[in-house]
């Protein structure tokens, strides 16, 4: 190149240079343009228009923040944009259905978002800046947004208690307990009770080859696809217990001889006062005397039976102990007459209480099972199935242990294998990419595969060892958010201390309360301290409520105190020393702190006090819309007939102080009662006896029309 | 002049590019899916009514505290209401509420019927429950109201269902 021409620029490459640069220029300006268009930006103006045309955009436009927001909470783990977007989440005005998403209010809840963040309850992308980043499954982040109808299972990852605010978490974690899940997973907080399903160490002593075969191809309770229960063909609303697994003839033939020999512990059969079964056995009476006993001693409170009313054939009873419509036809009588005397005797972990029976009431209620509770049809579906063979008894011990049996039922001497079914314990939490969906046609999702698993395992996994679920959808629904809350123990030291635990309920009846509390399993039905069942009242402060001398005749006698409420307390036939036993405890020790029986003097209470309360009780106050005196009065609460005989003063005026006190969940309202009118109203209430004495006849009545009610 | 063409062009696909944006659609959700809970229609038990979070808790209220005299139905079986005079009014009864106002309705529920000037076997629930529950309970009512509760013409009732 000559030198004249160095420094000169031909045309060519003027142009080329010229063309460049407006390109390069223009490439420049896509950056900010692209910035402008951010989707985050452009919720921020339309929240900002939308702010325009509100009554309150003062407010608005003062709290507005044109740059990206973020809730930063180390300690949690969180990074949470959300805000971003979502800009009227804190502002009260903005709750109205009317309003817009993005950009509308959260819901009032006990957790303000600045202190939470949004995806510790709701999950998604708390970083992104995008919708569908943000809301959806992409590639680097596998945990979207939680559909709503399942936002009760964040609750349940932080507060292992159950919240009154959450009913179908709580109803989930119910189901997994009642179904027994936790015999085949490790499921954390769902506690493993000391028998799962019935021992069988002995079941070779109650029942034949034949029923257990016929038992195994069709578990009594049978659920169809729509989730409606039926129990020996009637209609029932509980769930079942025991699963269907699918087993095959030979192996419904193998398990039932080898259960059918397992006799490790014969009973002592127990032979019946010779004088009473003179008295008795020709008495055309007989059946219809045990029924009445059956009915009197409230077995109806645990167990039900199938009753026909008005052409209608439906369960009427409790669901504690199985469904006696058909049990004559199942055990041996000899064992019944065993097994009443003496439960724990054949199974340790039974919750049926021991009566205290006479050789007449045992003879006349054994006769009744089983000649009356009988289906001659039960078993001939069954084929001959005659001695077991040394291969049939091997194969039933095989399966046994490999279909699981073993998980939930126990036999001497057998060990199952530990942690049978897969550990759930984090199941909540785990990414779509950690789940194998086999060759399933669902969205491959958390919550497509929890409910594909439990629908029908197989589904997802053709080898699953799980049995047979059938599930309304709303028991669904409950069951998946109680899984959904279970994302293993929290990842931070900080999150540790968010953990809300159960209480550890605890209350170990000791000297000789505890033998008869043993005895007749007061837990079953009732709560002390936390511990025990639901069905009947809590107990725990009985001792403040109540006088000791109508405890004694309540137990010898029980009454029902609420007339919408079915009498389901049994009649133990208690003898006068274990009544005085259990009435002695309960006064000293279950009190309540807040009732000082010192505090209140009964003789204190004059008849203008009384009268003045009896002013406010029936015209002020009007009690009466919730209470019965007299027969007259309101079904809520309990019927004070006779309150001045069964409530200790103390107690009253604390209850009418504050119910809420003493009875955390109790719906008495609590009133703004003045000193004076507390001391009157207790003093009038004091004055309300009725002397109760035993009357069988009606009890026995009430139990005819027994129905399943509520528990309180 | 064919390598100008060829840049515009470049130039035009570039911008072009940046001028795509994502608009991500927002599926039109069932209702019943994003619901809190449900209720069922009173009158039709085959028309599931969806309820937000508010409604659902004050279902969650109504089910523990008021059921017993304002349903004709309990969990506990028999009602309460036939056993009053004056018959309290059904929860759903839209015909007897609609025309009561947010205001009132909070005010009966926490000060008490003697308070409003009606029986006094309505019992005041201030002391029990928060006004936050008693919102959500006015909102359960509106919910639930047959005929349906239409808000008034005037600007902010806080439960319109529209």
């Amino acid at each position: 190149m000559p030198a004249e021409e160095m420094g000169k620029l031909s045309n060519r490459t003027r142009l080329i240079f010229a063309v460049s640069s407006v390109v390069f220029l223009a490439v420049l300006a896509i950056s900010p343009f692209k910035d402008f268009r951010r989707e985050w930006k452009q919720y921020k103006r339309s929240y900002r228009r939308f702010a325009q045309g509100r009554p309150d955009t003062k407010k608005l436009v003062a709290d507005f923040r044109p740059d990206i927001d973020q809730i930063w909470l180390p300690g949690m783990n969180v990074v949470d944009r959300c805000t971003t977007c979502h800009q009227g989440i804190t502002q009260a005005s903005l709750e109205d259905k009317a309003v817009p998403q993005p950009f509308r209010a959260h819901p009032p809840i006990l957790h303000n978002v600045r202190d939470w963040g949004c995806t510790v309850c709701h999950r998604g992308q708390g970083s992104a800046t995008e919708l569908a980043e943000a809301h959806e499954s992409t590639l680097a982040w596998e945990q979207p947004i939680l559909p709503t109808r399942f936002i009760q299972s964040s609750c349940g990852t932080c507060h292992y208690a159950d919240l009154p605010q959450t009913p179908q978490l709580t109803r989930g974690r119910e189901l997994l307990a009642e179904l027994n899940c936790q015999g085949c997973h490790r499921l954390p907080g769902i506690e493993r009770p000391a028998m799962l399903g019935p021992d069988l160490t002995n079941v070779g002593t109650k029942v034949s080859r034949e029923w257990i075969y016929k038992w195994l191809k069709e578990p009594r309770t049978i659920t169809d696809k729509d989730g409606n229960v039926t129990v020996n063909g009637y209609e029932t609303e509980e769930e079942p217990r025991m699963p269907k697994f699918h087993l095959t003839e030979t192996e419904l033939r193998g398990l039932s001889a080898y259960l059918s020999l397992q006799k490790a512990k014969p009973f002592v059969p127990y032979k019946i006062d010779a004088h009473v079964v003179a008295a008795w056995s020709k008495n055309p009476e007989l059946a219809s005397q045990g029924e009445l006993r059956f009915r009197q001693m409230f077995c109806s409170t645990c167990h039900s039976l199938a009753v026909t009313r008005a052409g209608e054939t439906k369960l009427i009873g409790g669901d504690i102990g199985p469904e006696l419509t058909k049990v004559g036809s199942k055990v041996n009588p000899d064992w019944l007459i065993a097994w009443l005397r003496d439960p724990q005797g054949y199974m340790p972990h039974t919750r049926m209480p021991r009566y205290g029976w006479s050789d007449e009431d045992l003879y006349k209620v054994t006769q009744y099972v089983t000649t009356k509770l009988t289906d001659s049809d039960l078993l001939t579906s069954v084929p001959q199935l005659g001695q077991p063979t040394e291969q049939e008894i091997q194969l039933g011990h095989r399966l046994f242990l490999e279909k699981g049996c073993a998980s939930c039922h126990s036999i001497e001497g057998l060990n199952p294998q530990k942690d049978f079914g897969p550990d759930l314990s984090a199941l909540g939490g785990k990414n779509a990419s950690e789940l194998e969906f086999g060759g399933a046609k669902i969205p491959h999702n958390l919550v497509a595969y929890i409910q594909a698993k439990l629908q029908n395992s197989a589904s997802v996994n053709p080898a699953a060892r799980m049995p047979q679920y059938n599930w309304n959808q709303s028991d669904l629904n409950a069951v998946t958010t109680a899984l959904l809350s279970m994302k293993g123990p929290p990842s931070t030291s900080a999150l540790q201390n968010l953990v809300v635990p159960r209480r550890e309920a605890a209350f170990h009846a000791t000297g000789s309360f505890g033998e008869v509390y043993e005895r007749y399993k007061c837990y079953t039905c009732h709560k002390f301290n936390g511990y025990g069942g639901d069905l009947a009242p809590d107990l725990t402060y009985e001792g403040s409520r109540v006088q000791r001398q109508w405890l004694v005749d309540f137990l010898k006698n029980p009454q029902t105190l609420r007339p919408t409420l079915i009498l389901r307390m049994p009649q133990f036939n208690m003898s006068d020393k274990d009544a005085a036993t259990l009435a002695d405890y309960i006064t000293m020790v279950l009190q309540h702190p807040a009732a000082n029986p010192a505090a209140v003097d009964a003789k204190q209470f004059t008849p203008a006090m009384a009268a003045l309360g009896k002013q406010l009780y029936e015209v002020k106050y009007q009690c009466q819309s919730c209470h019965t005196i007299g027969g007259t009065g309101g079904y809520v609460g309990p019927n004070l007939n006779n309150a001045g005989g069964w409530l200790t003063p103390a107690w009253i005026e604390a209850w009418l102080r504050n119910p809420q006190a003493l009875v955390p969940d109790t719906i008495e309202p609590r009133r703004n009662f003045t000193e004076d009118e507390v001391t009157a109203l207790t003093a009038y209430l004091m004055t309300l006896r009725q002397s109760i004495k035993p009357e069988k006849t009606a009890s026995a009545a009430a139990s005819h029309t027994a129905t399943d009610g509520a528990g309180r | 002049m064919r390598l100008r063409n060829w840049m515009t062009a470049l130039l035009m696909t570039l911008v072009g590019f940046s001028g795509c944006h994502k608009h991500a659609e927002t599926a039109k959700a069932d209702p019943l899916l994003a619901a809190y809970d449900t209720e069922a229609d009173w009158t039709d038990a085959q028309r599931i009514i969806p309820l937000s979070y508010q409604q659902a808790q004050g279902k969650r209220i109504f089910y523990q505290d008021c059921v017993w005299c304002h349903a004709d139905a309990t969990p506990a079986g028999p009602s309460n209401r036939s056993n009053l005079t004056p018959v309290p009014p059904l929860l759903n009864d839209g015909a007897a509420l609609n025309a009561e106002s947010d205001e009132y309705m909070q005010n009966i529920i926490t000060l008490g019927g003697t308070a409003m000037g009606k029986s006094a076997m309505m019992p005041p629930y201030g002391r029990m429950l928060s006004g936050e529950e008693i919102h959500s309970l006015i909102a359960f009512t509106r919910a639930v109201a047959q005929p349906p509760y239409q808000p008034p013409a005037r600007a902010g009732s806080q439960y319109s269902t529209k």
